[in-house]
């Protein structure tokens, strides 16, 4: 523990901000917290379960068993592959052999694991000064597979703490790729692309994720009936409506007002007011969702033999080996989003594209990537309850978690972050929150929905493509297509 | 093609499959907007042309009846030589508007008539893209004159008003009069198809509104008319995709969804032959449009003189007057419909047709634009697609439960004239540059 305090706080000086420093002395507060709470819910389990033994309730205890097999779990784990472990038996020493096979379990045990390499070359580039476009490149090429391996991690130390916490794990560090982007961003005094990308973020899970999802599973399945429980999508869309609210108000507000200077700061005190209301609002959906109503959100039974889920009922690395990976694997991508924040400009100017299309557009696309080949190949399989959860409750986490995390973060720091995201970057938010609730409020689906919310979002991207507002008006003339 | 369908119809029979598919193969194309239609024809009477001796002749007086006679909108033909006689002999301008208007109801009508009586010989697939696409030939020939004419708000506020008719006007009086009509029973329909309609049209509101509030947000001072024309475009393109894969879900994956229901009277088993031959429909077809094209051309270049004389405003007469006069025929079938406990064909009609406004009429007019060298955009100015955005969310908060009663289609009416009230008070000056009749973004607006 101590060694991982130093090793932040190491990170965390060379940049000079004090205040991160603080702020990592709360996470590393957090995660005591959480050690503590699960080996209290150790002890607490196994007597739980004796007792459901007892009383015969066998649907319990195999659910119980799953313990954190929510659907971000089921989604990545589709990514996975099984080691193999004849290459690593060989290794006479023991304790070699099984440091070899903990390596081997981490590193190559998923398909994306061909993108590892581009960390090091990242962190190369920054060094020797290579063109600052490549840095960006790279650390976003370096994030997807570090991203996945973050979730298949959490999910193997979510075996030892038991359900209720691993769930827990699972929500907070199924975004930890936004969250560690967007801390960083707010750092350095980014905040229009901590606005821009945590906004890019729930538009690509409302409508690249699920329009993606629903369209190749429509065409997969073109004969069946694809249904879904709709009492799961219902709660997270009013959720999202309640996060719409948040933002559209302070918008509102603004425009309302008689002038800028007048209004910025009660529009401050009602965004971070707001964002206390949708943290209490984030904390009763986590008690809905992992205590009082689990039943309807439970992932489906696999009643095929389904490999893939059944041989990782085991963990495949220990608990504390599962912890260290994790501790690195978040430095890695700090170092990585540290990167990426702070050569966006650079990368920008040199592509021709706008600050905000690389925000809104690009880095979700990068930091999503995993769990949206999950939610296709669930499609695919008629499992749209599974894809459904990872879609919208990726969503429903980073509006009602990161981005009012992120506001209170900055309240701490002592910069104005508000919810006003600009009215037309609030615009399409809306519009995609009523599109997706119009298109799940009735149980079933087919590939025309999946095709309109596609189509969706390629208008918004190429809304935000040709929108060059950050930059000055002279770009306007050079981009445009002169007609005639 | 006659092979083909005897064979599935075999098929079906000897799979004991009594289901719909088997009656239906053999009338091609039923699609909503044909069977509305088909309630407004008259059968026609062969006793009267077969006193005429010539067999020539006769089919061509058979032909002639069938065409100009077979509806009880044929009162209003007369309208039409008036008209051109009117042009001609220079009367006031505001007479050759009102009687094109006239005119243009059955002819919108007879076009609907005669693309059902091709689609016989063309089979389903193409018989259904033609009548989706001649379905609004009156909407999309004005829409191009306009175009043409550099009358670009009329355009926009025409093809506006023809969505909002749809939605609220003939959605609205045929769920009110068959909810008067049926009070005792239970309304149901399918509301699956309502689904896929609502989602297109929330595409295509998407598409409206991003170009309009780029421009709202964009710093004053900046010039976005080039950002938001490409934006425009290449929306336009998207909602061309859209309307492509859902005439492929209508007409091929997933017909079941979109069959009408079964009539179970005399009079529909009748029309399972066309009544006039391939190229003489054809030919009608032909001559029809171009006298649509006339009067539309009519209607167009005297808008401004009649909006002058009797004292309306131009977003008026383009948002509310024309699109009534368009969808005239198709209004009064929905109702008919209605009445007769059957929402699915008066749902088939008023959403199909504003799908098909939204995401083909439109985008097809902008990328016409585009290849003319016009500057056309999606940006149909703030009040326009506010009344749009609204309507689109009520009428599909109001569908989405798969019953209907009178009061729902009460609010829509409703709906319809507090926006037509809006747009009646709303007078826009008439000013040199075509491009912006609509109201600016005030830059105080900005200032925050």
């Amino acid at each position: 523990m101590n060694s991982y305090l130093y090793s932040i706080n190491l990170t965390l000086i060379s940049t000079h901000k004090e205040k991160i420093t603080t702020f990592s002395f709360v996470i590393t507060e957090f995660l005591l917290i959480v050690i503590a709470i699960q080996v209290w819910f150790r002890t607490t389990m196994a007597s739980q379960e004796q007792w459901l033994l007892e009383n015969g309730n066998l649907k319990g205890l195999s659910k119980e068993n799953r313990h954190g097999r929510t659907a971000h779990n089921m989604s990545s784990s589709s990514l996975r592959k099984k080691s193999d472990l004849t290459l690593v038996s060989k290794v006479p020493c023991n304790f070699l052999r099984q440091l070899l096979a903990n390596l081997q379990e981490v590193f190559l045990g998923t398909k994306l694991s061909v993108l590892f390499p581009a960390i090091p070359l990242a962190i190369i580039a920054h060094c020797y000064g290579f063109g600052r476009p490549w840095v960006f490149g790279l650390s976003l090429l370096g994030l997807t597979p570090l991203a996945e391996r973050v979730s298949f991690l959490t999910e193997q130390i979510a075996y030892y703490t038991g359900p209720t916490v691993g769930g827990l794990l699972n929500a907070t560090c199924g975004n930890a790729t936004e969250l560690i982007i967007a801390i960083f961003a707010l750092a350095e005094h980014k905040i229009d692309v901590v606005k821009y990308s945590l906004l890019g973020s729930i538009l690509s899970n409302l409508l690249l994720v699920l329009g993606t999802s629903l369209f190749c599973g429509g065409i997969a399945n073109l004969k069946k009936e694809q249904k879904y429980d709709r009492r799961q999508a219902d709660v997270n869309t009013l959720l999202l409506l309640l996060a719409l609210l948040c933002h559209m108000l302070p918008l509102l507000f603004r425009y309302a007002g008689a002038s800028a200077a007048l209004t910025a700061d009660p529009t401050l005190q009602l965004s971070r007011a707001a964002s206390i209301v949708m943290l209490i609002a984030y904390l009763v959906y986590i008690i809905f969702q992992l205590w009082t109503h689990r039943q309807l959100f439970e992932a489906e039974e696999d009643s095929e033999v389904d490999d893939d889920v059944r041989a990782e009922e085991v963990p495949v690395i220990g608990f504390w080996s599962g912890f260290a990976w994790l501790v690195g694997m978040t430095a890695v991508i700090a170092l990585l989003s540290e990167y990426v924040v702070g050569t966006i400009e650079d990368a920008s100017e040199s592509w021709g594209i706008s600050v905000s299309f690389i925000s809104i557009i690009l880095l979700p696309i990068v930091g999503n990537a995993a769990e949206h080949a999950g939610a296709v190949i669930f499609a695919f399989k008629n499992k749209l309850d599974i894809t459904l959860g990872v879609a919208l409750g990726s969503a429903t986490q980073i509006a009602l978690f990161v981005v009012p995390l992120c506001v209170v973060v900055a309240w701490m720091m002592g910069i104005k972050m508000d919810l006003n995201f600009n009215l037309l970057e609030t615009g399409a938010l809306a519009l995609s929150i009523i599109a997706t609730a119009f298109t799940l409020q009735d149980g079933s689906s087919h590939y025309l929905k999946g095709l309109v919310l596609l189509l969706c979002y390629i208008v918004i991207a190429a809304c935000f493509f040709v929108s060059q507002r950050p930059l000055g008006p002279a770009n306007l003339v050079n981009f445009g297509i002169q007609s005639s | 093609m006659a092979d083909e369908y005897s064979d599935q119809e075999v098929c079906n029979l000897e799979n004991g499959e009594a289901n719909k598919g088997s009656g239906k193969e053999i009338w091609n194309v039923k699609t909503p907007q044909t069977m509305s239609s088909s309630m407004l024809r008259k059968k026609s009477d062969p006793m009267l042309v077969s006193n005429v001796r010539f067999n020539i002749l006769r089919q061509f007086l058979a032909n002639l009846q069938e065409v100009i006679l077979g509806t009880k909108l044929a009162v209003l033909f007369p309208a039409i030589p008036l008209a051109v006689v009117a042009d001609f002999y220079k009367f006031g301008r505001p007479w050759i508007f009102a009687l094109s208007l006239l005119g243009l109801t059955p002819l919108a009508e007879r076009v609907s008539f005669l693309t059902e009586q091709i689609a016989y010989f063309t089979g389903p697939t193409v018989g259904g893209l033609l009548n989706a696409t001649c379905g609004n030939a009156t909407e999309l020939i004005i829409a191009l004159l306009a175009l043409y004419q550099n009358k670009i708000n009329v355009l926009k506020y025409s093809l506006l008003g023809s969505i909002l008719s749809n939605l609220l006007l003939v959605l609205g009086t045929s769920l009110l009069c068959g909810g008067l009509a049926n009070l005792k029973k239970e309304q149901r329909y399918d509301r699956k198809q309502a689904d896929v309609n609502s989602l297109l049209l929330l595409l295509g509101l998407l598409c409206h509104m991003l170009p309009l509030m780029f421009r709202y947000s964009a710093p004053p001072g900046t010039f976005t008319a080039n950002s938001t024309l490409q934006l425009s475009r290449a929306s336009s393109i998207v909602m061309l995709v859209a309307y492509i894969s859902y005439i492929v879900f209508q007409l091929k994956t997933h017909r079941q969804l979109f069959e009408s229901q079964e009539e179970d009277e005399e009079e529909e088993e009748e029309e399972e032959k066309a009544v006039i031959g391939f190229w003489s429909a054809f030919s009608w077809l032909v001559g029809m449009t171009a006298i649509i094209a006339l009067l539309s051309e009519y209607v167009v270049g005297t808008i401004e003189a009649a909006s002058d004389s009797w004292g309306i405003s131009v977003s008026f007469i383009s948002i509310i007057l024309l699109p009534i006069v368009g969808n005239a025929a198709e209004h009064a079938g929905s109702i008919i419909f209605a009445f007769k406990n059957k929402l699915d064909i008066s749902l088939g009609v008023a959403l199909g047709s504003a799908s098909q406004i939204s995401m083909f009429v439109v985008p097809l007019c902008v990328i016409t634009a585009w290849i003319m060298g016009v500057s056309m955009d999606l940006d149909f100015s703030l009040l326009e697609t506010g009344s749009l955005a609204f309507t689109i969310i009520i009428t599909a908060f109001t569908l989405q439960d798969g019953t209907s009663h009178y009061m729902k289609g009460v609010i829509l009416f409703l709906c319809y004239i507090a926006i037509a009230a809006c747009f009646f008070v709303h007078k826009i000056p008439q000013s040199e540059s075509t491009n912006n009749l609509g109201a600016k973004p005030s830059i105080r607006f900005m200032a925050a």
